[in-house]
């Protein structure tokens, strides 16, 4: 349980929401899900960050802006165009539930990253960006953004920016028994093409011990090539994800199940290009 | 600490600790008809709608919902004044034990507004997917929200009508 | 033909839960209510040395703290059974030893949850560690005695011996297994595990006590069984009966899992001795680990048959996983045996050998099925072995051996609950016509040849299967269970309906009160039911045993009928005519000959101002002389994932016997929900323990539940019978329909795969494991 001595901030400014969260035991507060279930026993200070206006989904010079105040349902409504945003909303449209679903925001979920996370794996093959307001405002890809360590400092995200790839062809599957259910991993693939060769690959899963990987050789061979020239196995050969056993799936089980859905994943997509 | 909330169209100034979630404020002050089944989000019994949302009350803190508005079961329908979904609920038999019900009813409502009255059985059946009933194995749920859905979609248009005659 | 039953009535409850109108058990609170929280052991097996209190007692807003340092050492069992339980009484409210990871160390009481889960954490306790019994197939040769030196004993006279782990054992046969396995042309040994499983029914369970005007104990709780709780509480707090009330609210779904007095006697002695109000609500956590679960199985069967598939003997060994205390140990073990050995009534050899092992680990209880969910996996597949083995179709095998009406199996007799059984002759049974009816609807024949492996339609990535299995249950107690009803007459030609009877959700008020109706011919408006509360409502040993419809019912049937004649004597004698010249139709006394008629109101103001003045009121009660079993036949269809293991579902139907049903559409919502529980436990509910003994996933999240989203087209078909021994035919649904989904699909997968599933859950891993062999 939270502590009862607990304060309440409501800032109007991003300024001032930067201040208060260089007081000791301050914490920024979203949709609250992620903080009503870790329960942090060190919190004195709630930052609601309801105030700040950053609930916007905006579509601007070829990319979306995406306020870190976005619920998961705002974005799975958001009437997208193009190309990459479907890829985050076909993700998102499956994470936890309907209702959690109206909670959960962007903020809050990217500072978190749970290992079930159904929002990285998309993130990272939509190359997405992190613009963080304080302390050192930057911006960062989201793949930085968690291997720099900058995840866990004190900060105040203003959005991510995916953006619009034309020669975007993609895909994402999770992997649990039941719809609500933390999946054991998800995998996500996206293809820049350019006419019909491969251009940029990122394949990703997340949910494996470091959180996430990226297939780099598997992407490094697809560049450059047409997704006809490739066999199968090929691809299949370099793809070989690292987990932890669990109570339910052994790491074993698992990296053999990721392989065969990251497969199936891939020739769905090769599929919807013909 | 004093917050305002608006609940089920009634303006109500809550005593909330700081910590205190949604759910524990409304059973708290009278408003039992959210039931707590786990505390974790992971069950739907406290689904209320927040701005017309539904959302786990239990993960919802009660300081950060200052001047919104709940609708709790009880503001879709009473007993004297109930809504057809819960009317619905009652005819196809989906109602066994109860405890499910007033989350369930808070998702359906929301189901049937979102889809203008015309969910497909895909939409119910995701659009119920936070909420657990251990009695029914949803059957008859799921068959209760499309009952309700055609009932909303007919008095839509029977309306029209009913108000001529009333002139 | 009827006017009330067999009609799809909506619950009288309905519109009043699906608007929040009811209150549960958590819903009451009373003025200066003190709050409990309890304090878990975390050690699988350790001795408590040394309990300090004292802080958590300075602590402001503590009322109070109880362990073993001050409560009675009275054993009992938490089984809400009736009496003598046939459970071994080896618990008392707090025991100095932990036995398993959750047990109750002790409780606080304070002005608030947080305080007084804030004051656990102040709570010094000195542990002894104890070497722990985790795998419960080694219990007996552990060394490790569980329940030593004690005073644990069996109430009634069976085997109970806690210095060999054994907390129950049962042994029955008919004719000579040995014999006759031994000369069986074709043998079959096969060995089969089920799990753990929680119940999950939405409401955690719950209690709350205080003292009313007169001091006398009242306790609300999530009870199936109030009569139990108010004796059992009476038993161990030393309170006598005469001061104890126990009502029972709206409960938010039970299974079994609330027929057992866990919170009740820890809230009631807090208010007992603090005069103050308290309430103990368990968290969801709680009712994972310290509440009660299924228990787990090893089942092995041993089965000698022709070679034109007649089983000539058949033995089922079961193994119980009792958990730490031996609740529903067994009865549970008994019912493996009793619930499913006489479905196919012609094996003329039989035995049933059975052993419920303490472990330290979660307590086994009541769980819908109870002993045959655990025993059809087994014997499900034991039949489909045979039929594949002789090339016969599963489905004409199951209408040729089993059980028919007028026949028996000597089972009945020999198999009982702690003592010997009833013998019964079959009186009703559809069976045959549900076998007949769900092969139709599953398209049984076309796909069951469609699926074989010979035809190449499964030699691809995902391979399909159908599968059946039939099965049978009982409907209450035999010559134990009773059940009882009381009503009167009111002014306007309503009635009170009072009965012991428990509705956990299950409708039982809505079905009781339609039998009243069709017994008086008026409408449901006019019986006002009042049910579970000990100081008003005559006796009823609670919901269990699939008994409520079938023994309340006939018990409110007999006290209708009882009512009825007092109104026709009134009737006769207020319109001059004699007794059998009169009748009851549609809310009227009416003469046979002429148009004369009274109302029921005009009756009862007659009874209660004119002349002969009495109030119209009768009570009844009911054993019965047998349990007739509903009988449901099942089909899966699923789809086998190959390569990741998963199994989906694709169709599921069920056709089920359940002789008159009272409330079509309430037996209906029984049965799918009794299926997806079985589904869902089929592929993949558990419990996972840590090398310590500690439960891993104990949450929704991670245990896993279906929800709307995830549940496979299911279809239920009710095919009456007639079962003359209960009210207006009707027998018992709630519990066989969760006995079909192991079986059938695992029949269904070796249709899909030609390879069998031996252990529950079937989950992905299990899958690709029986593949590979």
């Amino acid at each position: 349980m939270l502590s009862e001595n607990l304060t309440w901030e409501f800032p109007s400014s991003a300024e001032e929401a930067a201040g208060l969260l260089l007081r000791p035991g301050a914490l920024l507060h979203a949709g609250g899900t992620r903080i009503l279930k870790t329960c942090p026993k060190s919190v004195k200070l709630l930052i609601d960050t309801g105030g700040l206006g950053l609930d916007y989904i905006n579509f601007t010079d070829n990319a979306y802006y995406i306020g870190s105040g976005v619920t998961f349902s705002e974005i799975v409504k958001y009437p997208a165009k193009g190309k990459s945003l479907p890829l985050l909303q076909s993700s998102l449209s499956g994470a936890a539930s309907t209702p959690l679903r109206n909670r959960i925001t962007i903020g809050g979920s990217l500072k978190d990253f749970p290992l079930w996370s159904s929002l990285y794996a998309p993130l990272i093959a939509l190359k997405a960006r992190v613009e963080i307001l304080t302390d050192k405002p930057a911006i960062h890809t989201v793949e930085d953004y968690v291997s720099s360590g900058i995840i866990k400092t004190k900060h105040l995200i203003k959005h991510l920016i995916i953006d619009e790839e034309s020669g975007l062809i993609s895909g994402v599957k999770k992997f649990s028994i039941l719809k609500f259910q933390y999946p054991a991993f998800t995998i996500a693939i996206a293809l820049c093409m350019k006419g019909r060769m491969v251009e940029d690959a990122r394949l990703v899963i997340t949910g494996v011990r470091n959180r996430f990987m990226r297939f780099t050789k598997a992407e490094e061979m697809l560049k450059g090539k047409t997704l006809n020239e490739l066999t199968l196995e090929e691809v299949h050969r370099h793809i070989s994800p690292s987990f932890m056993s669990d109570y339910k799936f052994s790491a074993s089980y698992k990296e053999k199940a990721a392989r065969i859905i990251f497969m199936d994943l891939f020739k769905e997509i090769k599929g919807g290009m013909r | 600490m004093k917050i305002s909330i608006n609940i089920n169209s009634r303006l109500k100034e809550l005593e909330v600790k700081p910590n205190e979630t949604l759910l524990s404020a409304l059973r708290n002050n009278g408003y039992t008809e959210v039931k707590c089944g786990c505390s974790e989000g992971e069950c739907g019994a406290c689904l209320v709608l927040l701005d017309e949302k539904p959302v786990n009350s239990c993960q919802v803190l009660a300081m950060s919902i200052r001047n919104k508005q709940v609708k709790t079961v009880k503001g879709i329908g009473t007993l004297y004044l109930p809504h057809l979904i819960q009317k619905a609920f009652v005819e196809a038999g989906a109602d066994q034990c109860g405890f499910c019900s007033p989350g369930m009813i808070v998702a359906s409502y929301s189901i049937l507004k979102e889809t203008g009255n015309r969910p497909s059985k895909e939409d119910i059946r995701r659009g119920l997917d936070g909420n657990l009933c251990r009695c029914t194995g949803y059957v008859k749920i799921i068959e209760a929200v499309g009952m309700a859905a055609e009932k909303s979609l007919q008095e839509e248009t029977q309306k029209p009508e009913a108000v001529c005659t009333n002139m | 033909m009827y006017k009330y039953v067999n009609k799809p009535a909506e619950k009288i409850d309905g519109l009043s839960l699906v608007t929040g109108e009811e209150k549960f058990t958590d819903d009451f609170t009373y003025n200066d209510m003190l709050y409990v929280a309890i304090l878990h052991s975390g050690y699988a097996h350790a001795k408590i040395e040394e309990l300090d209190e004292s802080e958590a007692l300075k602590t402001k807003g503590v009322a109070g703290v109880l362990s073993y340092k001050n409560t009675s050492s009275i054993l009992y069992t938490t089984a809400g059974q009736g009496y003598p339980e046939p459970s071994p009484y080896d618990t008392r409210i707090f025991n100095d030893v932990m036995r398993f990871v959750g047990d109750n160390v002790c409780a606080v009481a304070a002005e608030s949850r947080e305080i007084a889960e804030e004051a656990l954490k102040k709570i010094k306790v000195r542990f002894s560690l104890r070497n722990a019994v985790l795998d419960f197939e080694k219990s007996e040769s552990s060394g490790i005695i569980i329940h030593k030196d004690d005073n644990s004993h069996a109430k009634i006279p069976v085997y109970f011996n806690p210095s060999e782990n054994l907390a129950s054992k049962v042994e029955a046969s008919v004719g000579s297994f040995e014999r006759a396995f031994e000369t069986a042309p074709k043998k079959l040994t096969c060995t089969f595990y089920t799990q753990y499983a929680s119940h999950c029914a939405i409401e955690p369970h719950a209690a709350v006590t205080w003292l009313d005007s007169r001091g006398r104990l009242v306790i609300q709780s999530t009870t199936q069984v109030p009569f139990h709780v108010r004796r059992i509480v009476s038993s161990v707090c030393q309170i006598p009966i005469s001061k104890i009330r126990v009502i029972k609210p709206r409960i938010g779904g039970g299974f079994g899992g609330k027929q057992e007095v866990l919170l009740e006697p820890v809230a009631a002695l807090f208010t007992w001795r603090t005069k103050r109000p308290a309430k103990l609500v368990y968290s969801r956590k709680e009712v994972f680990t310290s509440a009660r679960t299924r228990h787990q199985y090893r089942t092995v069967f041993k089965a000698g048959y022709d070679t034109d598939g007649k089983i000539t003997a058949l033995h089922l060994d079961a193994l119980e996983n009792s958990g730490a205390y031996g609740s529903h140990a067994l009865t549970v073990l008994s019912n493996a045996g009793s619930k499913t050995l006489p479905l196919l009534n012609k094996i003329e050899n039989l035995k049933f050998t059975g052993k419920g092992v303490y472990t330290n680990l979660p307590c086994g209880g009541a769980y819908r099925g109870y002993g045959a969910t655990e025993a059809y996996f087994g014997l499900g597949q034991i039949v489909d072995m045979v039929c594949q083995e002789t090339g016969e179709d599963i489905v004409e095998y199951y209408k040729k051996w089993t059980i028919k009406p007028g026949e028996t199996s000597p089972v009945f007799q020999a198999l009982g609950e702690g003592k010997e059984g009833v013998a019964m002759t079959i009186g009703s049974s559809s069976l045959e016509e549900c076998i007949t009816i769900g092969a139709r609807e599953s398209q049984w024949y076309e796909k069951r040849k469609l699926y074989s492996h010979s035809t190449g339609y499964n030699d691809g990535r995902y391979k399909r299967g159908i599968g059946m299995s039939v099965l049978m249950q009982g409907s209450a107690i035999a010559e134990v269970d009773m059940a009882s009803a009381y009503m009167k007459m009111n002014d306007d030609g309503s009635f009170n309906l009072l009965t012991g009877a428990t509705d956990l959700g299950t409708g039982s008020d809505t079905i009781l009160s339609q039998i009243a109706s069709e017994v008086l011919d008026i409408p449901l408006s006019q019986i006002v039911v009042t049910s579970s509360d000990t100081d008003f409502t005559p006796f009823d040993k609670g919901a269990y045993a699939s008994s409520t419809t079938y023994l309340s019912g006939q018990a409110v049937k007999k006290c209708a009928e009882g009512i009825k004649k007092q109104i026709l004597k009134t009737g006769a004698e207020m319109l001059n005519v004699k007794l059998d010249l009169v009748e009851l139709k549609n809310g009227f006394v009416t003469s046979k000959v002429g148009l004369s008629r009274v109302s029921f109101e005009e009756v009862c103001r007659y009874s209660f101002y004119e002349k002969n003045q009495y109030q119209i009121q009768a009570s009844a009660s009911h054993v019965s002389p047998k349990s007739p079993p509903p009988f449901a036949a099942h089909f899966a269809e699923i789809e086998v994932d190959s390569m990741t293991g998963i199994i989906q579902v694709l169709n599921y139907v069920a056709a089920v016997d359940c002789g008159l049903p009272i409330n079509t559409r309430l037996a209906e919502g029984q049965a799918e929900g009794a299926i997806i529980n079985g589904l869902a436990y089929a592929l993949f509910e558990d419990y996972y323990f840590s090398e310590k003994g500690r439960l891993l996933n104990d949450s929704f999240g991670k245990y896993g539940v279906m929800t709307a989203a995830d549940i496979p087209p299911v279809k239920v078909f009710l095919v009456s019978s007639y079962e003359e021994t209960g009210p207006f035919g009707a027998k018992s649904i709630s519990e066989i329909n969760i006995n079909g989904a192991l079986p059938s699909i695992a029949n269904a997968f070796y249709n899909a795969t030609g390879k069998r599933l031996f252990s529950a859950p079937f989950t992905p891993e299990k899958v690709l494991e029986a593949l590979e062999k």
